[in-house]
């Protein structure tokens, strides 16, 4: 059994394969943000009580400031960097902008990520299973009418929304 | 967060002999939704985390002559997904579907919230030393005790948070432990301790000693059973007082019941006297009433807490009314 | 423009996580800062050792109270750094540091020496002239105010009944969702600091330049974006910190609070203890109205001579009565420090006052509702003389009679929201609900100032290709700010709104502004905008007259361009237009101040609320929720509407769930996190309607008012009175949890 201090590893991060030396104690979104430079996921608490920081771990939507990145080596992570198809915002992006679903937006990726979760699980939902699966997430804004309208909506278009 | 090296076994074996080895400053992970916390507090100060999480032998989940063994491994979301539950243990998925968030039963695994340490906002705070620390005080006896414990409350009254562990002991779960050389079965309801017996830690497992799987039996045909968890806000919360009830009526009398409340006590509490009271007899409404106060007529509230009597009555009885219907 | 739900600006950069907040900006070369808090909720520092810490690998500096030379002040009562801890979290040292965690670790290795002094945490204990005192003054914080108009001793001696109250109020953290956070940077002996902020201008740069001894034209100040402030991000100490360690390490230093400091470093809402009296004639008119507050202020000043103030406003003006008074006192106490959080101080203080006239009407034997319909300030406003000279602005929190409302819906914000919670039909006597599940129906109104700025500035410039760029020295904090200004600017100009951009948050680039703060963005900077937009427009008209040879009777606006109707029909387009500007024409700048010499400016609101109780739990379900608002027009439907719905949940938490927990032993913070000072969550959001009147104000740009804050006045009280509604039982102090339902309910089964 190896007990090291750094680590080589990798991740496939939004489908490019990410390689980097790391300490054990970092957590997934020190090296996403940190690191990677991929400043999308914010730290809300650092706490997993907030879902600010949320991101696709293989495809669960995870708080990655409570995930130790050494644990999700070899993983495929998709961040909200990772949503828009040349150029053009996802449907739910598209939906978000489209419902104000926003407002100050610091909690708007991690409330992203959820619901493209979810929506890749479930085609029609319910407002009550919206309301469910995004309530990992708080938005102090308290913008939740316009954010369950933004879900309901995309999930309406009907497209494949997987990431 | 504070540093600290990092390993993976390859067996569960090398995993508790390293643990048994390296006493207190190895500390086992899992999804580390719990623990994480505790260092980045600076509650718990690891040199070593062993990495449970890539053992494929604790990831488990299969169902073997209807009796359930979940692998100490499975996440929650796997469990909550796993095809059978609803059908056979429609209890455990009530708990499931209240248990903390979306994300955290992403990477949260059973075994995870069957040792999750307690929520006491004294105990967690990095600036006092409490007496689960190792300090001299319980600054919750006379502080702020709104959540705490109004059974077996001295002399700590933290509450158990686990949902998982009160409907699983209603379920008459076992737990197997794994140590360096050998393993032992245990009841679920053995597994917890009271501060009474140790104060620092809440459970049996001796050092090098971890939990791998929980054997959940399959309930006998017409078996019911509900959770019911009170808490403040729609999610997120810990329970302030919840209710597992587990129970079988035949011809009118009920046959078969247990009884656990969470949130009341520093373990998950069984509350027997009412399962005594009831059993044999006709589950009347005013007997619930009784039998629920019968249970909480030993409960000792502190200054901040005495309306989680009332909580745990309603529960209690709320529960087994739709249990022993 | 003015009126549709343009998609709000800066939509797409938030929805791709390419909007960089403060914590997300990296400069070349960047350290992290820490901050060392004290344990203590009040001590003397004897010594302080840093000689461990500075001989981390990796720790490039260290300063504390040592640094800071004597006297160098943000506030009166507070130093940058202080040889005094006034709470558990105050501010002892800072360490910058290659990476954030060895910073941290390095805060473990500062040894300080504490002499302890004694801690007060009840601000009734630490008012009393004996007790020991946290600041060299006593623990008064500034002199208490007292206003009146008319004499409420006259009006309690003509009074019938007499009713009286006392409400209490918790501690209340904004809790934004992005942690404070600072990036320093200095050129020489000039500083660019990045910070949340909510006034780069007048806030953040005074300050800066005082706490660093350095002039205010070397300090600019920008504010990339906030991630939610809610009035709370009005402190600069940790800015000041974050410049500090920069200049003695000589290289750029980010700082950011974590979750928990962001909850006790940061401002919270003051909590409160108000005392009502209330005269009633036996006509059935109020005779007089007395209100006295006490708020705990924490361990220093912040803006609670703004919160004080602020939290009378509803006992002297909601009411019509020709006497009112209202006394407001603010006590130190070693707690964290109270300061800016959402309309300030009126949500206690009409929490007080709406509960207070619940109570009155029942004993009067009328229907909630009704009462108000009878009592609330009408348009014409309060009786009595108004004090003001002719010709001086009107105060929008005055305390004289004699002076009408631009515009005063509130009787159809009651008329409205009535008929949308069905209360005519629904209401029902109190604790009349059959079972344990018990329902209600209740209601509060509210008043706030409708926006008033000393000051603002606005700049337009149109560029030869035809864009328009507005510069405003405010910030938008998150509510959409922006795209109202951007919608008020293109109506103004008669352009499409893509033609125009937005330009705020930095002192170097924009004019001086306020604070964004007393909702008064829309009104006073719309008013800003409004007119330098407009004069940009007739300057253009002009141009166009003079080069066409003819009148302005004969040009008129159509679809964005200029249509010339003499001597030949003629069409102009805007970009033919803006090229007939020198360059110094093309920029048009104002400064105003806004206002009326005429009328009091303020916006209204009435709420009504249903709730479920379960009384074997104590659980309170909002099962249905209107709010009804008179902001004047509405700029923006959509984000108007998302702003009041978050308006309200977040006060549902004021409401139900949410207060800070101090240990009355230790002063330490017990929950300073989500988990535990409980914000509302998704599932907790009621079925929510929102109703604006929309009647344009006539002295706000394009009609419009304040709208911010008001949402979250009336909350609280409707929750309250609803619950009584449903169990017969009052709550006169927040947050209403299950412990306090379920003890209550306990008591009054004994009786």
């Amino acid at each position: 059994m190896k007990i090291k201090k750094r680590w080589d590893v990798f991740f496939i991060v939004n489908g490019k394969r990410r390689s980097l030396t790391i300490e054990p104690h970092w957590t997934l979104l020190e090296v996403l943000r940190d690191h990677l430079g991929l400043t999308g996921a914010k730290k809300g608490c650092d706490r997993a009580e907030c879902g600010s920081c949320t991101v696709l771990l293989e495809r669960e939507p995870v708080y990655a400031c409570q995930v130790l990145a050494v644990q999700a080596r070899g993983q495929r992570i998709t961040t909200i960097e990772g949503l828009e198809r040349n150029g053009k915002l996802h449907p739910i992006q598209q939906s978000f902008v489209d419902h104000d679903g926003v407002q100050c937006g610091f909690c708007t990726p991690g409330f992203i990520m959820t619901a493209n979760a979810f929506l890749e699980r479930t085609r029609r939902p319910s407002p009550d299973q919206v309301k469910q699966a995004l309530s990992g997430n708080i938005c102090r804004c308290s913008a939740y009418a316009k954010i369950i309208e933004s879900v309901l909506a995309a999930s309406r278009r009907g497209k494949r929304t997987r990431a | 967060m504070h540093p600290f090296r990092y390993a993976e076994p390859q067996s569960v074996a090398e995993a508790c002999r390293f643990l048994k080895r390296q006493g207190p400053s190895a500390l086992p992970i899992a999804g580390g939704t719990d623990l994480l916390n505790e260092i980045k507090e600076g509650i718990a100060k690891p040199e070593f985390i062993l990495n449970l999480k890539r053992l494929p032998s604790l990831a488990q989940l299969r169902e073997k002559d209807g009796a359930l063994r979940i692998g100490a491994m499975v996440s929650l979301s796997q469990l909550a997904g796993y095809p059978i539950l609803r059908r056979n243990f429609p209890i455990l998925s009530e708990a499931l579907s209240t248990l903390a968030t979306p994300q955290i039963r992403a990477v949260g695994t059973v075994a995870g919230n069957l040792c999750q340490r307690p929520r006491c906002f004294y105990y967690r705070h990095p600036l006092l030393l409490c007496a689960k620390k190792g300090g001299r005080t319980c600054f919750a006896l006379d502080g702020v005790n709104r959540y705490h414990a109004i059974l077996q409350n001295e002399p700590c009254p933290m509450v158990h948070p686990s949902d998982l562990a009160p409907v699983l002991i209603a379920l008459d779960a076992q737990v197997v432990l794994a140590g360096a050389k050998d393993k032992r079965l245990l009841p679920l309801e053995e597994f917890f301790l009271l501060p009474t017996q140790d104060i620092t830690r809440e459970t049996v497992l001796t050092p090098g000693e971890i939990l791998i799987e929980v054997q959940v039996p399959k309930p006998k045909a017409g078996t019911r059973g509900t959770y019911l968890k009170f808490r403040e806000r729609g999610t997120g919360d810990f329970a302030v007082v919840s209710a597992a009830c587990s129970g079988r009526v035949l011809r009118g009398t009920v046959v078969e019941m247990r009884l656990v409340l969470g949130g009341v006590a520093p373990i998950p509490f069984r509350a027997r006297k009412a399962e005594e009271m009831l059993l044999g007899q006709k589950p009347r409404k005013d007997l619930l009433a009784e039998a629920a106060q019968a249970v909480l007529s030993e409960a000792t509230p502190l200054p901040g807490n005495r309306y989680k009597i009332r909580a745990a009555q309603t529960l209690m009885v709320r529960a087994m009314q739709a249990v022993l219907k | 423009m003015v009126g549709k739900s343009l998609t709000r600006l800066g939509a797409a950069e938030k929805v791709t996580g390419r909007l960089q907040y403060t914590g997300d900006l990296k400069l070349p070369g960047m350290l992290h800062g820490k901050i060392l808090r004290s344990p203590h909720p009040h001590a003397r520092i004897v010594s302080i050792d840093t000689s461990a810490a500075e001989a981390m690998p990796g720790v490039v500096a260290v300063i504390t109270p040592k640094d800071i030379p004597p006297n160098r002040r943000l506030q009166s009562d507070l130093a940058v750094l202080d040889w005094t801890v006034r709470f558990v979290g105050d501010e002892v040292a800072a360490v910058a540091a290659v990476r954030e965690d060895i910073a941290e670790a390095a805060l473990e290795r500062i040894r300080v020496e504490y002499e302890i002094l004694p801690a007060l945490f009840d601000p009734l204990e630490a008012m009393k002239p004996d007790a020991f005192p946290i600041h060299p003054g006593g623990n008064l914080a500034g002199k208490p105010i007292v206003l009146e108009r008319g004499s409420v001793e006259a009006g309690f001696a003509q009074s019938q009944h007499i009713f009286e109250g006392t409400y209490t109020t918790q501690v209340h953290c904004a809790a934004g969702m992005e942690p404070r956070a600072a990036l320093a940077r200095w050129e020489g002996d000039s500083l660019t600091i990045w910070k949340s902020s909510r006034g780069v201008h007048m806030v953040d740069r005074p300050a800066l330049a005082q706490g660093l001894g350095i002039p205010a034209e070397q300090v600019r100040v920008i504010c990339p974006a906030m991630g939610g402030g809610f009035g709370s991000k009005d402190e600069t100490r940790m800015g000041t910190l974050c410049a500090l360690l920069a200049r003695k390490c000589g290289k750029p230093v980010r700082l950011e609070y974590t979750r928990e400091e962001e909850f006790i470093a940061g401002r919270s809402r003051h909590p409160s203890i108000t005392h009502l009296k209330v005269g009633i004639s036996r006509s059935g008119e109020i005779t007089a109205i007395h209100a006295r507050t006490i708020m705990s202020k924490g361990a220093y000043m912040s803006s609670g001579n703004a919160v004080i103030r602020r939290c009378g406003q509803g006992s002297l003006y909601l009411y019509r009565t020709p006497n009112a008074k209202y006394e407001g006192t603010l006590v130190y106490t070693n707690l964290p420090v109270a300061g800016s959080y959402r309309a300030l101080g009126a949500p206690q203080g009409q929490f007080a006052l709406e509960v207070h006239m619940d109570k009155i009407a029942e004993a009067l034997s009328l229907d909630p509702l009704e009462f108000r319909r009878r009592h609330h300030v009408q348009p014409e406003g309060q009786p009595g003389e108004r004090q003001t000279p002719p010709g001086e602005l009107v105060s929008d929190q005055p305390v004289e009679g004699g002076i009408p409302f631009s515009s005063n819906r509130l009787s159809e914000c009651l008329r409205l929201g009535a008929k949308a919670i069905g209360w005519q039909r629904r209401w029902h006597s109190p604790n009349s609900s059959p079972g344990h599940q018990k329902r209600g129906l209740g209601m509060a109104m509210g008043l706030y100032r409708g926006g008033l700025a000393h000051k603002a500035g606005a700049e337009v410039e149109v560029h030869p290709d035809g864009s328009v760029e507005i510069r405003v020295g405010t910030i938008d904090v998150g509510e959409g700010a922006f795209t109202t200004l951007l919608q008020i600017g293109a109506e103004a100009l008669g352009i499409e709104p893509s033609r125009v951009s937005i330009l705020g948050g930095d002192t170097a680039t924009t004019p001086e502004a306020p604070v964004t703060s007393g909702s008064s963005t829309t009104f006073s900077m719309g008013t800003a905008v409004k007119e330098a937009a407009t004069t940009l427009r007739e300057k253009i008209l002009d141009r166009v007259c003079a080069h066409m040879g003819t009148s302005r009777e004969s040009v008129s606006w159509n679809k964005g361009a200029i249509q010339i109707t003499r001597p030949t029909k003629k069409k102009v387009s805007w970009k033919e237009a803006v090229a007939l500007l020198s360059p110094e024409e093309r920029r048009v700048r104002v400064e105003i101040r806004p206002g009326s010499t005429e009328f009091v400016i303020n916006s209204f609101a009435a709420h009504f609320a249903e709730v479920e109780v379960d009384t074997e739990t104590g659980k309170v379900t909002v099962v249905k929720y209107v709010a009804a608002h008179d902001s004047g027009r509405i700029v923006n439907p959509v984000a108007a509407q998302n702003q009041v719905e978050g308006g309200v949940i977040q006060m549902l938490g004021f409401a139900l769930t949410e207060e800070l927990l101090t240990d009355l032993k230790t002063g330490v913070t017990l929950n300073g996190n989500f988990l535990e000072h409980k914000v509302p969550v998704i599932v907790d959001l009621p079925p929510l309607k929102t109703i604006f009147v929309n009647a344009p104000d006539p002295a706000g740009p394009f009609g419009a008012k304040a709208l911010g804050e008001p949402p979250s006045i009336p909350v609280a009280p409707a929750i309250s009175n609803a619950i009584y509604n449903a169990i017969g039982i009052r709550f006169q102090d927040l947050p209403i949890t299950p412990d306090k339902i379920l003890d209550k309910l306990r008591l009054q089964e004994r009786d």
